[in-house]
């Protein structure tokens, strides 16, 4: 078992022709994922790696009976790829494309939570279980096993390229990851933390989870009442970066756009308060997550 | 977010029908002078800098006659504003208030929607308000795809108490910078004081604005006046900055190279918006002082990484190099290795004297390791973690 990915994904890559698309798709079939489609108007007919491209998601969708998309179109025609994965029924959406104007985004995750669409992202490096064999998106690169071994571990983070690095170390701890979610690092995401835990928490495979917290938003604040209310009861391992910028004039952006503290909201320390009182380990170094998970696991 | 300087905004609100004071922008007193005594007194002068709360910090001020204009202006072009020294001033006839509003449009992030506050009482703090007179003030959500109508504006102002001429004007004011907002892809459009004038009509007479950095390109006509990015520093760009802007512009295409100088004597070469934070925490917690604060990525060309890796290794009182970075997906290590080291030895940098740790996983290190160990720098993969790396320069620097 793992978590948004299953035997049953149907996977469709939109904007798969694109030079990022097509070398992830070749990374993504390497893996063992199965591909079944890919979209890019105007070149139906081609095909990217032997994977059929349509002109349109709706034909993808006829022929193989797509319920998961990766999205790697360019940021001005994003908002229209989304929409049109709403529009045909897929439940899993993975946004991988970057700087998607925030207005943008507003309007497609409301779309999304009127049919109970599941996004991911935007500003994701994708999602992987090794269990199943499925990666989308670029996360994990060409060598894959070299961070992501089957276990019993969910991952979860803010930053994409911290993603391998954590699911790495808990290959290191000697365990290995039921699922590694991506987030995405915008302002504004499809699904933040605290409902990434909840299906970890339904998740049998699941024992535990590390997850990569980042200053700015009030997810932790979620994360932290989501298991006081006892919908999350598996041990939770944090990690929180960028403390330094509490010392740093208030509305400075270091890291990612959603980094930012305003109004006094977003500081790490609050987040570690807040984690802590709610019986998370928060590792107070990042090699502490080793530890930590061998106590634990 | 780019910030827009308020004779900007304030162009942008008129192109879309909303009244503002009658304007100039002058660079010294004398033409405050004279622009003061064209508006007819009083007139206000203000910092054309772009920071809020000015009014705090004494960089508004009201003239009644050419000499006190030329004075204030003077006055306010000696300052400093969060780090900003002022430049430019703003000239404006003074409005005749009768009353004062606030509103402001922003996103609410947890909500995933934008949001609107408006309060019947404006021209001061809206915290401050909030918090002694909450009864003021409105918070509406607005759903992002519906839209906002007019009898939304209206219901918010109702509900504050307007009345009669107040209520259609703001009113009308409200819905017109709603659709601002969303035309120019704004991140926040405050305006504050939202004035009712004597003659009845609604003014805008303080504008604060922002705009999506990823949305800047659609507006051809702002690109000069906006600057990207604004958010990312809190006092003008130093000469090193501006050279690293200049690298990653070159090529704007291939990676990215963000550098903002610091006070300590590390130099700090990390990969990534979330490794960085974790390399300069880790290196406070060791003792460390970062010389300065960067990111790359993105699969740079080693030509981008050899001018970031100079402009940090040419901040005097740099005493090491860390190059720590995650995992790699994309970014090919062997370009990095070959900027770095072109930097290090076009510096003339002695490899036994000058302390140097790369960490750096990902995309063809193997080439990345010759290319490091040919020049004598210590190089990394996953051998160690990237704490580890970072205690590893703290201890070469102890000797």
């Amino acid at each position: 078992m793992a978590i948004l990915v299953t035997g049953e994904s149907r996977i469709a890559i939109q904007g798969i022709t694109g030079r990022e698309a097509s070398m992830v798709t070749k990374h993504c079939l390497a893996y063992g994922t199965k591909i079944l489609a890919g979209v890019t108007p105007g070149k139906e007919g081609q095909d990217v790696e032997g994977i059929p491209v349509y002109d349109t998601l709706k034909q993808a969708c006829q022929r193989h009976n797509i319920n998961t998309s990766v999205v790697f179109v360019p940021p001005a025609l994003a908002y229209d790829a989304v929409m049109e994965a709403i529009g045909n029924g897929i439940k899993l959406i993975v946004i991988i494309t970057e700087r998607i104007p925030r207005h943008a985004v507003a309007k497609f995750l409301e779309a999304a939570k009127e049919v109970e669409c599941t996004i991911i992202g935007p500003n994701s490096v994708g999602i992987l279980s090794p269990t199943e064999k499925i990666k989308l998106g670029p996360i994990g690169g060409d060598k894959v096993e070299r961070c992501f071994v089957p276990g019993e571990v969910g991952v979860i983070s803010r930053s994409g390229g911290m993603t391998a690095e954590c699911s790495w170390m808990v290959k290191r701890a000697g365990s290995g990851v039921s699922t590694t979610v991506s987030i995405g690092g915008d302002p504004l995401i499809g699904t933040p933390p605290k409902d990434i835990l909840t299906r970890f928490e339904n998740d049998p495979q699941t024992k535990a989870c590390v997850m990569w917290v980042e200053p700015g938003t009030t997810y932790e604040d979620d994360v932290a009442d989501l298991i006081k209310s006892g919908g999350f009861t598996k041990c939770l391992i944090a990690y929180v970066a960028g403390r330094f910028i509490e010392d740093m004039p208030e509305g400075t952006v270091f890291g990612h756009a959603a980094s930012i503290i305003e109004r006094g909201t977003g500081k790490p320390s609050t987040k570690i308060m807040r984690l802590r009182d709610a019986g998370v380990h928060v590792a107070e170094n990042f090699n502490d997550i080793i530890t930590i998970l061998q106590k634990v696991m | 977010m780019g910030r827009v300087l308020e004779n900007v905004s304030k162009e942008i609100l008129r192109e879309n029908g909303i009244a503002t004071p009658n304007f100039f922008v002058v660079t010294n007193e004398k033409e405050a002078r004279e622009v003061a005594s064209e508006l007819g007194y009083p007139v206000v002068i203000k910092a054309l800098v772009a920071v809020g709360k000015r009014g705090k910090t004494g960089a508004v001020k009201f003239a009644e006659s050419p000499e006190e204009a030329e004075r204030l202006a003077k006055q306010i072009l000696s300052m400093t504003l969060y780090n900003f020294p002022v430049e430019k001033l703003l000239v404006e006839n003074k409005l005749d208030i009768t009353q004062e509003l606030y509103v402001s449009i922003t996103f609410d992030y947890s909500k995933q929607t934008p949001v609107i506050i408006a309060s019947s009482v404006g021209g001061v703090d809206i915290e401050e308000i909030a918090r002694t007179q909450p009864d003021k003030v409105i918070k509406y959500y607005v759903s992002p795809s519906k839209g906002f109508y007019q009898y939304e504006a209206r219901e918010i102002w109702s509900g504050l108490g307007l009345k009669e001429n107040s209520l259609r004007e703001a009113t009308g004011m409200l819905w017109k910078l709603y659709q601002m907002f969303e035309k120019y892809n704004a991140t926040i459009l405050e305006v504050n004081p939202l004035a009712i004038v004597a003659d009845g009509k609604a003014v805008a007479a303080a504008v604060l604005m922002g705009i999506d950095d990823d949305a800047l390109s659609r507006y051809p006509e702002l690109s000069e006046k906006v600057e990207m990015g604004s958010d990312r520093v809190w006092r003008p760009l130093t000469a090193l900055e501006k050279e690293v802007v200049a690298v990653d512009q070159a090529d704007p295409y291939r990676g990215t190279a963000r550098y903002t100088e610091m006070d300590g004597d590390i130099g700090f070469l990390c990969g990534g918006g979330g490794g960085s934070l974790l390399v300069y925490d880790t290196l406070l917690r060791l003792g460390g002082k970062p010389a300065n604060y960067t990111e790359f990525g993105g699969n740079p060309t080693d030509t981008k990484v050899y001018g970031l890796t100079k402009a940090i290794l040419s901040k005097p009182g740099v005493k090491s190099l860390l190059v720590d970075t995650n995992i790699t997906n994309n970014t090919q290590t062997n370009l990095v290795a070959k900027g770095i080291v072109r930097a290090v030895q076009e510096l003339n940098i002695d490899v036994k004297k000058f302390p140097i740790v790369v960490r750096h996983p990902g995309v063809n290190e193997a080439e990345a390791k010759e290319v490091f160990a040919e020049a004598g720098i210590e190089y990394h993969t996953d051998d160690i973690t990237m704490e580890d790396a970072a205690r590893l320069i703290i201890n070469k620097m102890k000797g």
